[in-house]
């Protein structure tokens, strides 16, 4: 004896409103999706270091896995002094007050000094040529203003998980910041 | 043969893994050229020290800014939101509260108009109180870009230093502007005064002059009462009787004698000059204000060495205000009478200072 097959019977009023349930499941679904994408980004963090901790040892030169080490010198020029004998610029005693290799400080030349009026100077940091080893920063910071100091620069930071400049860092001056606030700039302005 | 060829691989990565410096404790492995160290210049020949401090005064204030001396040798410390006043050899007189932060300040002498009077420099202006402490003037402000740095009084008027507007105002003792002293002025081949960072001292002399530094161009700049540039002295450079770094010095006293006391910062040095600006010889070097040797390279804005402001008493003797310990720290000659530490300082410098450091504006002066 054979059973009858027979198919259940989908009016108008059901489809509709299948379609419907459909329509505003996949709408939720959307919307939760877009509200956790946002909340996402908003929360990504990225390395940056700290200048109020940064004792310029020169490890971020060499412990970068890049090449060239992400991180770089930064100039804030509110705070620079311009001077004409710039500490950042000049090795202790240079020969003479010009742009010769052999009164530089920086082993990479990688600062350029322009004259803006008598006797005041504009320094500013090559980055192509930076390594960020700190050295100017040091310079700088023992006669002047402090107004160089060293950044990881994002165009080219790969933003490791783990990043083995921080590991190395002995003053943790390594911090996870904002990826939508990415550097720690220095603002001061000469007040004293 | 795979069993020995596994162990070897781990032995290697084993010798990698140890070998890798992963916490930076080796250091950069830089070379030599990326160090930076101040420790050949910091050093000073021990026999150009002449003098050994013979005392110390410690301050309430959590923050000192400034010391100076008023008559009968009272030292005055400005600091926080006050000063206070001692007497020799170190008792507290008073202390008077005032509404801002003072930076700088002096004491008016007996011959000037309002004997005893204390003249604050606050940020942008000048207090006036009494010898008690209460408050009977403040000129006008300078606006937001002025910094006061130092305050010198003459017996009819008060020349108040301005390093953020970089000029000198000379003021009559009611606060009346009556001229201004170091303008730039490219046509007469005045470049001004060079100030990168906060610190613009200045002192009157005996001689009637007004002697003001001039920080980046590493040098002490005398002007008549007129604003007329006089006479100079002062090379920069890292040996001992020159000014180092970028702009020194920052802190200028007067000796009794006429000789003048310099404070650098940097390198932490209180050296001597006669009156015309041969190096004599070093107060205080790197080893006694800053014992600690890696604050003098230290980058960290909290970490960094303060500044050391300077002031004589009538009997030579050198007073160092010293923020770190909170103290007015007192040195005197250690070879007895100031002429004949300066015989010995005059005898030292020769030998270790051949360069001549003075100069003037007059023509061919080699400029």
């Amino acid at each position: 004896m054979a059973e009858s097959q027979t198919s259940p019977v989908i009016d108008r009023r059901s489809f509709v409103a299948d379609g419907l349930r459909v329509v505003g499941a996949v709408g939720l679904a959307g919307f939760a999706g877009f509200l956790a994408g946002r909340r996402g980004a908003a929360g990504e963090m990225v390395w940056q270091i700290d200048p109020g901790k940064c004792i310029a040892c020169g490890n971020c030169a060499t412990h970068c896995v890049l090449d060239e080490s992400a991180v770089k010198c930064v100039h804030s020029f509110p705070m620079c002094g311009y001077c004409e004998l710039c500490t950042g610029y000049f090795e202790p005693n240079p020969i003479a007050l010009d742009t010769g290799a052999e009164n530089q400080l920086c082993p990479t030349g990688a600062i350029q000094r322009q004259l803006i009026e008598e006797p005041y100077h504009e320094y500013t940091i090559v980055e192509s040529l930076c390594i960020g080893c700190g050295k100017c920063v040091k310079g700088c910071s023992a006669f002047g203003n402090g107004s160089l100091y060293l950044q990881v620069r994002h165009d080219r930071c790969k933003n490791c998980n783990e990043c083995q400049i921080a590991v190395a860092c002995p003053s943790n001056a390594f911090v996870r910041v904002p990826a939508s606030h990415p550097y720690l700039l220095k603002h001061r302005k000469l007040s004293g | 043969m795979i069993v020995l060829a596994v162990i070897a691989a781990i032995v290697v990565a084993a010798m990698v893994v140890l070998h890798r410096d992963m916490s930076g404790r080796r250091g950069s492995g830089l070379p030599e050229t990326f160090d930076y160290s101040l420790a050949e210049v910091k050093r000073i020949d021990p026999a150009l020290i002449h003098y050994r401090q013979t005392g110390e005064i410690a301050v309430d204030f959590q923050e000192l800014r400034a010391v100076c001396v008023g008559t009968g040798d009272r030292i005055y410390v400005a600091g926080d939101k006050g000063v206070e006043v001692f007497e020799p050899p170190g008792t507290k007189l008073q202390q008077f509260p005032l509404d801002g932060e003072p930076r700088c300040l002096a004491v008016a002498g007996g011959d000037h108009a309002f004997p005893g009077r204390v003249y604050l420099g606050m940020k942008s202006r000048v207090e006036v109180v009494d010898a008690a402490g209460k408050r009977v003037a403040a000129w006008e402000d300078l606006g937001p870009k002025a910094i006061l740095t130092s305050i010198a009084v003459a017996d009819h008027d008060v020349f108040v230093a301005d390093a953020g507007n970089r000029i000198v105002l000379r003021y009559d003792p009611d606060g009346k502007l009556v001229g201004r002293i170091g303008q730039r002025d490219p046509d007469k081949q005045l470049r001004g005064f060079v100030i990168p960072s906060p610190y613009f001292d200045l002192a009157l002399t005996a001689d009637g002059l007004l002697r003001v530094v001039n920080p980046g161009s590493h040098r002490i700049e005398a002007f008549t009462m007129d604003g007329h540039l006089e006479t100079w002295w002062g090379q920069p450079g890292e040996a001992v009787e020159r000014f180092c770094g970028c702009c020194n010095p920052t802190h200028l006293a007067v000796l009794p004698d006429g000789r003048f006391v310099t404070s650098e910062k940097g390198i932490p040095r209180v050296k001597i000059y006669s009156a015309d600006g041969q190096f004599l010889g070093v107060v205080a070097g790197p080893d006694t204000l800053a014992p600690n040797e890696t604050i003098l390279e230290e980058t960290r804005p909290d970490h960094r060495l303060p500044v050391f402001d300077i002031a004589a008493d009538s009997r030579g003797r050198v007073l160092v205000l010293d923020p770190l310990v909170r103290k007015v720290r007192i040195f005197e000659s250690a070879q007895g009478s100031g002429s004949a530490m300066g015989r010995a300082g005059q005898q030292a410098a020769s030998s270790a200072s051949p360069v001549n450091l003075q100069g003037s504006n007059r023509p061919n002066s080699g400029e």
